[in-house]
Formats: structure tokens, sequence, C-alpha cells
């Protein structure tokens, strides 16, 4: 099944290469999830979403019943209370254990996600935005990026980087395609060559701010699931905020080589000479 | 408890200035009460004009300018062609500094607070009249001057109401430094208008009390806007300071949040928020006290837990200094402080809780009158909840990563403040409309006015939560730029056409609003049989206030005690023996 799936999807991804997923079901929900740490995201949504619900519901209904129960009547005077300090304890303790393990419970999910060092094998991609578009560096056959320091990050050097780094000799890069081989860890870089930027995949359940002046190299994901999504900008950026997007897809392994090795660059090429850009402002 | 703080505040303090008449009276009246009508018209004035700016906002997201059209055509046939993005941006930016700094604020704190604040308390004006005065009129200045961004070059501010540099701080990037600089100075000008009010107000509450009017027996509106006051006095100048700092950036050639010159953005995320989530409970607790007031009024009860109600203001005054960090979880600031300010987040919504679960107590056991005003008052705590819900799921850091700075956090601040300030807002105008100008407002037209604003308001801002979760971000100019978001351009269509009639509804407040000032019933005195001191004087009450100061012998919500003839019990009522015997111990 597999087997047979795989050359299919890769066809049905040619094809249609220029559409993202278009949700023609459940446009009022979310999106499906491709990322391993979606699943955490999803499931403590749900029990957000289990909590409140319920206790919405219990809200609404004793509110619904008092206004009808105690909806002014001739003859019956309202009764005089000033309130009830046992009531008080409880309605105070018990949200404060709910809110807590909320808390709790989040603050491990966002420090698996978050803290936790990307595993060693992770493809190191680097994306730096700038207004409007996406420059995106992936190592080449060595597996290793060039490092990147935000002092460095310029107009002629949007990926901060040092020329004469040996790993940076074979990395080449895009601008606005991202391709992901799906089932590896991969950790990116984000910086930004202007103003903030911010690297949003609703499918990946993924935001995160790119400020100028920084590099973040906190943040990895494993893609699950091969599709074609479309990276947004998630933080005004300018007039052309609107469009500032990419296009990203996540493929089977072998596809992925075949993808990086067409972009390898030629040996003498230097790697900022692909930035052209091609999402611009519209006016 | 019941200290007694002034022995004859109407003469003691602030009263020194004669009654303005003509037109000087609307232009330059020391009155409070001409002051607090001033900030209402105008803030009404600017609520239209928020509201205007939303519909062009709604328009272009369903209907955008720059779609590209299967023919090849730019724009969508019914587009508004004036509406490029760079003027969207504008409009959002504006919408959200036109209604936090110019509607919201100035209605509960300049229009409530001035009026409310010494008739509650039984003093004849504030401390200080004439910096009262002049609080307004710098409203009325930093308004003009953000407004004023619309007609320069480039056109207004367009990088959002938060601002975040390096966007908003350098020329280059923006592309509207004299619109930029203009509303900095607006925000500066704003701030120094709302901490003149701020310590007028505190001042005003600690020192002219009436006589045995206690802390514990004032009025939770009168609470809610002294913590209010403190809020204000410590988090505004902080977004004075970086305003400052925002207009040197763009035309002095500093460089506190340009990174390429050393400088730091999350500086600038971090002075916005420090004034800007203790901004968002400014915005709320007034709306709280005046909902508490307007919800026993109309239900015939005590608020219920009183001192849990003030104790949660203070908790909610003091907790909304440490969350700040929660509007940047993912701003790339320290991981670990974003699990900190994630606990802070989740402990807040303790007190909002509290004050729920009490404001369901106030109606038990309640002889509920359904006014307009307690209808709007009703809504409040229903859509607060709802909001208040939505925000849990932006307090947990992983479903943030997922959420943040989508359509759902839209809906989310849309539910706090139309659901929660803006109904009550309207419960208030309902309740003391007749306090200010003698003369009820019209009911039928009132429930129209409201069932229309809660159906289209709940139509306009609940498939916003949808939209959102489905992956649509805020702030851009068209949705259909991104393939994923078109399936979802059905809901935004229907949410603009809710809109326009949640924007069409509002007129028939503002027809009952002028149409009453002439043809309402009178009100008398007391028309709603409230138990506070503002119902003890004539409607409207003279220069002055008070003939005579009143002694206070009760508290605020003495209702439906036992063994009087009437369900209420004004707070200046001299104790009779009879009664005296009878009274009932606090519960507890």
């Amino acid at each position: 099944m597999s087997k047979l799936f795989i050359p299919l999807a890769t066809l049905l991804l040619t094809l249609s290469h220029s559409h993202a997923e278009i949700r023609q079901t459940s446009v009022w929900w979310l999106p499906r999830n491709v990322n391993m740490f979606g699943h955490e995201i999803d499931f403590i949504f749900y029990v957000i979403l289990w909590i409140t619900g319920i206790t919405a519901v219990a809200v609404f209904s004793v509110m619904i019943y008092f206004i009808v129960k105690y909806r002014a009547r001739p003859g019956v005077p309202a009764i005089h209370s000033h309130g009830n300090n046992t009531l008080e304890v409880i309605w105070t303790t018990i949200p404060v254990f709910i809110f807590l393990a909320l808390a709790i419970y989040g603050n491990e999910q966002w420090t698996r996600m978050r803290l936790r060092t990307p595993p060693a094998d992770a493809l190191p991609v680097a994306v730096v935005g700038e207004q409007f578009g996406w420059n995106v560096r992936y190592p080449g056959p060595d597996g290793k990026l060039a490092k990147m320091t935000a002092a460095k990050v310029s107009k002629e050097n949007p990926f901060g980087i040092d020329p004469q780094d040996p790993d940076g000799h074979d990395d080449f890069t895009t601008y606005g395609e991202l391709v992901f081989p799906v089932g590896r860890p991969v950790r990116l870089y984000l910086s930004s060559k202007d103003v903030i930027h911010a690297f949003y995949v609703p499918e990946f359940r993924l935001y995160q701010d790119m400020v100028p002046g920084r590099v973040y190299d906190f943040v990895w994901f494993k893609a699950e699931a091969t599709g074609y999504f479309q990276l947004a900008c998630n933080q005004l950026c300018g007039q052309g905020h609107y469009k500032m997007f990419g296009k990203l897809s996540v493929v089977p392994e072998p596809e992925y080589e075949a993808w990086a090795k067409g972009k390898a660059p030629a040996a003498t090429a230097s790697s900022e000479s692909s930035s052209t850009p091609v999402a611009v402002a519209g006016r | 408890m019941s200290t007694i703080a002034a022995s004859h505040p109407a003469e003691a303090h602030g009263h020194g200035h004669e009654e303005a008449t003509g037109w000087k009276k609307y232009l330059w009246s020391l009155d409070h009460k001409i002051i607090g009508l001033q900030y209402l018209f105008t803030s009404l004035g600017f609520l239209l004009l928020g509201g205007a700016l939303a519909l062009l906002l709604r328009w272009q997201l369903a209907y955008p300018s720059t779609q590209v059209m299967p023919n090849g055509d730019v724009g969508n046939p019914i587009s508004l062609p004036f509406i490029n993005p760079q003027f969207y941006n504008a409009l959002f930016t504006m919408h959200a500094t036109v209604m936090v700094f110019l509607v919201v604020m100035p209605l509960l704190i300049g229009a409530f607070g001035n009026y409310l604040i010494p008739l509650k308390i039984g003093a004849g004006d504030m401390a200080f009249p004439l910096i009262n005065e002049l609080s307004y009129w710098f409203f009325v200045v930093s308004g003009a001057v953000m407004l004023a961004g619309f007609f320069v070059a480039g056109g207004a501010a367009a990088g959002g109401w938060t601002s975040y540099a390096p966007l908003s701080s350098v020329a280059a990037y923006n592309g509207t430094k004299m619109g930029q600089t203009l509303w900095a100075a607006g925000i500066f000008i704003n701030g120094l208008a709302s901490i003149m009010g701020a310590f007028n107000y505190i001042t005003t509450i600690v020192n002219m009390r009436a006589p045995g009017l206690g802390f514990f027996r004032l009025p939770l509106t009168v609470w809610a806007l002294f913590i209010t006051a403190f809020l204000l006095l410590l988090a505004v100048p902080v977004l004075s300071a970086a305003g400052a700092m925002l207009i040197l950036d763009l035309n002095f050639g500093t460089s506190f949040f340009n990174p390429a010159k050393g400088g730091q953005p999350l500086l600038w995320q971090h002075l916005f928020w420090f004034f800007g989530h203790p901004e968002v409970y400014i915005m709320i607790l007034p709306a709280m006290g005046m909902a508490s007031d307007v919800l026993c009024i109309f239900s015939r009860k005590p608020v219920f837990g009183y001192k849990a109600m003030v104790f949660a203001m203070i908790a909610i005054g003091f907790l909304g200094f440490i969350v700040w960090g929660h509007h940047m979880f993912v701003s790339g600031m320290n991981l670990v402080l974003s699990a900190a300010f994630g606990v802070s987040t989740m402990v807040i919504a303790v007190p909002s809780a509290i004050k729920t679960f009490n404001w369901l107590g106030t109606l038990w056991g309640g002889s509920i009158r359904f006014t307009t005003a307690m209808l709007n008052a009703l809504a409040f705590v229903a859509m607060f909840v709802i909001g208040g819900f939505s925000g849990i799921f932006m307090a947990s850091t992983p479903v943030n990563i997922f959420v943040h700075h989508t359509y759902f956090i839209v809906a989310h601040f849309h539910y706090v403040l139309f659901g929660g300030s803006i109904f009550a807002i309207f419960a208030s105008i309902y309740t003391w409309y007749p306090k200010m100008f003698g003369r009820m407002l019209d009911e039928t037209l009132g429930k129209i006015h409201f069932a229309l604003t809660f159906v289209f308001f709940n139509l306009c801002f609940f498939p916003m939560h949808n939209v959102g979760l489905g992956g649509m971000m805020r702030r851009i100019a068209d949705p259909t730029a991104y393939e994923h978001l078109r399936s979802l351009q059905p809901i935004n269509q229907f949410i603009t056409m809710s809109a326009i009639g949640l924007g069409f509804s509002q007129l028939i407040f503002f027809w009952n609003f002028f149409r009453s000032m002439k043809h309402g019933k009178p009100a008398g005195k007391n028309p709603w049989q409230a138990t506070t001191l503002e119902w003890t004087v004539d409607s409207p009450p003279g220069h002055g206030n008070f003939a005579v100061t009143p002694t206070v012998y009760h508290g605020a919500y003495e209702y439906s005690l036992p063994g009087h003839s009437r369900d209420f019990v004004m707070q200046n009522e001299p104790p009779t023996a009879d009664a005296g015997s009878r009274r009932p111990v606090h519960a507890g």
C-alpha cells in the first residue's frame, strides 16, 4: 500500500505543486496536523476545550436558570444575602488547581518542544526573512550549514556567514522555497534582515517570531506526512506583508535528495547570488 | 471600618470654583460632571469613527481590492479600490488605536470616572478640577494628533497598534515616518491625560469621601476606578517613555530599537507590554465595577461576596503587572521566562473566575428586572466568560505556538473589549443617563438596540475563532492571497455582513441617546431605586452636587433588607433603632 502510495503521492504533488491543500471539508476547524509536536498541541487544545466547554455550559445553564427563576414577580422579595465564605473558598480553590495543572502540563510540553536539544541527525535549515520574502539556506552533502552570526547579517550577506567557513561551501540557497524530507527531524535557524517576521505554518502547529539581530536555533520539528503547504509571515512587516508567503513541501527522503542535488551550486558559484526575489510587494 | 475621611469635603476640597455658564460651560468648565459629559460625547464620536474604520477593514477582508479575479482584473467587482495594502494596515492600526485610547479608556475612566466618583463618594468635585479639565483637553489634542496621520505624506501609522520595532522605528521599513511619529506623539499626549486623571482620582477617593464612607462601604464602581487609577499611574508612563524613544529613533537618529545600529527590538515589546497588559485590565476593571453595581440594582440584591470582589480586583491589579510576557511567548525571548509568564497568566485567571461566580451569586435569589441596562450587564457577564475562556487557550504556552497572531486572538480580545467593556458601557449609559440628563432613555428602542447588538456581535466575532483555528493570520490585507485560506472566504464574508449589521444597529442607540435628551420621560432623583449617594440628588445634579455633605451609615448594597418598607436603604439614610437591631450579620 505505502509502496504504491509514494509514487502516486509524488505524481500528485508534481501535478499540483502550486496548490496548497485547499480544505473542502471542515473549514470551521483545525487543519490537519503533520508535525510530531502538533499532537501534544492539539491534545492540550482539546483538553482546554473540554474544560472550558463544560464550564461554559454549566455557567450559562446556571445563569439562565437564575434569570428565569428569579425574575421579578409581585410579592416575591429578593433574598438579602451578602455572600457565603465557604462558597468563595470552593470557587477559588478549584480554579487554582485547574489553572495550575494546565500551566504545569503545558510547560512540560513547552519544554519538550522548545528547550530540548534537537536530535543530532536533524537537517539544519536556515531561514532569514526580509521585506517581503524568505531567504533559505540548505546544507550540501556534508550536512552542515555555515555558521550564522546575527551581527554579520546584511543586505549582501543575508545569512550572516563567514565566506571562508568550510561548512558553507557546499550550501545552497533558495528564495521562498522550502522542501523537507518526511520523517526526519529538521532544525531551523531563524533570523531576519530588516524587521520582525514570523515563521508560521498552521499544519505544523508552528509559529516563531524572527527578530532581526538574533538567530533562533531552538525550533525543530519532524513532519510525519507529505504534502504541499504555505509558509506564511505572521508578524506585520510592512505593506507587502499580506503576501509574504513561501512554498513548503514535505516529500519522501529520496525525492528530497534529488531536489537538493538539483539545487546544489556549481563549485565556484557564490551562494548569495541565487537570492532573486520572487514575491514582490504588492502596490 | 468606617473611617471618617474628611468632615466637610464639599467645602474643604476642590470646590473653590464658580459655575461656568453659557458656551464657556462646555469649553472650559471645571465641574467634574461637565468634564465627564465632555468625555462622553467626544468618545462616543470617536466610537462612530472607530466603527467606520472597522467596517472598511471588514469590507476589504471579504472583498479584497487586491484579489486577482479569473478574468485577470485586479480587485473584486464590489471591492473598495482605495483600500490598498498600506492603507489597510493604517486602517487596522488606527481602528485599534482609536478604540483603545479614544473610546474605551475615555468612556470608562474619563466619562464615568469623572461623572460618578465625586457623586458616589459624596464630594462636591474632584480634588484638582483644573487638572481634570486639562486632562480632557490633552485627550482631545491626543486624538487630533493621532488622526492627523491620515492627512500627512505616507499616511497614518501602519505598524499595528502595538507598533513593533524596528518596523515602526525605521522610516525606511515602514514608509510612514510622519504618521508613525504623530501616532507616538498622540500616545504620549494621551498618556499625560491619563496620568493627570489617575492621580486626581486617587487623591479624590482617598481624601474626599463623605463622613462614614469607609473604603469597605464604597460602591464597586469606585473601587474599580480606584484600582484602575493605580494601574494607569504605574503603566502609562512606561508607554509614554517608549513613545518618546520611538519619536527619537524615527526622527533624531537614535537607535533604541534598531538592531542594525546596536538597538534591541525586544526592548520595545517589553516596554509596550509592560504597559499593554495592565492596559487590558485598565479597560475591563471599571467595566467590572459598574456592571456589578448594575447587576445589584436590577436584581435588588447586595453584591455577592463584596470583599471577595474587592480583593479579586486588587489581585488582578497586582498580577496584571507580571503577566506581560504572555504576549511574547513566541517572540524569541528567553524560553524559561515564557514558562514563568505562562504560570502567572494562568493564575490571573483565578480572580476573574471568582468575579464571575460572585456575579452569578448576585443573581441568585434576586428579583430581577429586565431593564435594558440589566440586559446589557448580563450580556457583559456572558461575553466576558467566553472571552476569558478563549484566553486560557493562549495562556497555555504550547497552544499559543499554534494560535498566536491568528484570528483566534482577534476573536478573544473583541469578546473581552466589545463583549465585556462595551456591553458594560451600554449598561452604564442606560443606568446613569437619567442622572446625567434628567430624562430616561427609551426602553423599547433600548431593547431593540440590545437584541440586535447582542446577536450581530456574536455572529460577527464568534466565527473569528474558527477562521483563526483554520490558520488565518491577523493583519493581512487579503486572505485570498493564501491558497490555504481561500476556502475560509465565505466565513469571512459572513463575518463582514454581521459586522455591518452590528455597526448599523448602533445608530438606534445614537438616535435614542440624542432624542431622549429632549423627549425622554423625566427621571426624578432616583428612578432605579438605587442606594448610592448620586441618587440622593437632583437629576442632573446641581453645581457642587450636594447642598449638605451627606453622612453615610450603610454599605452600598443594602437591597431587600428585611424589616424595611422599601426594598432598598439609601447609604445616607440614618439607621432607625428598629432597623438597626434587625440588621443581618454579614455572612461567614
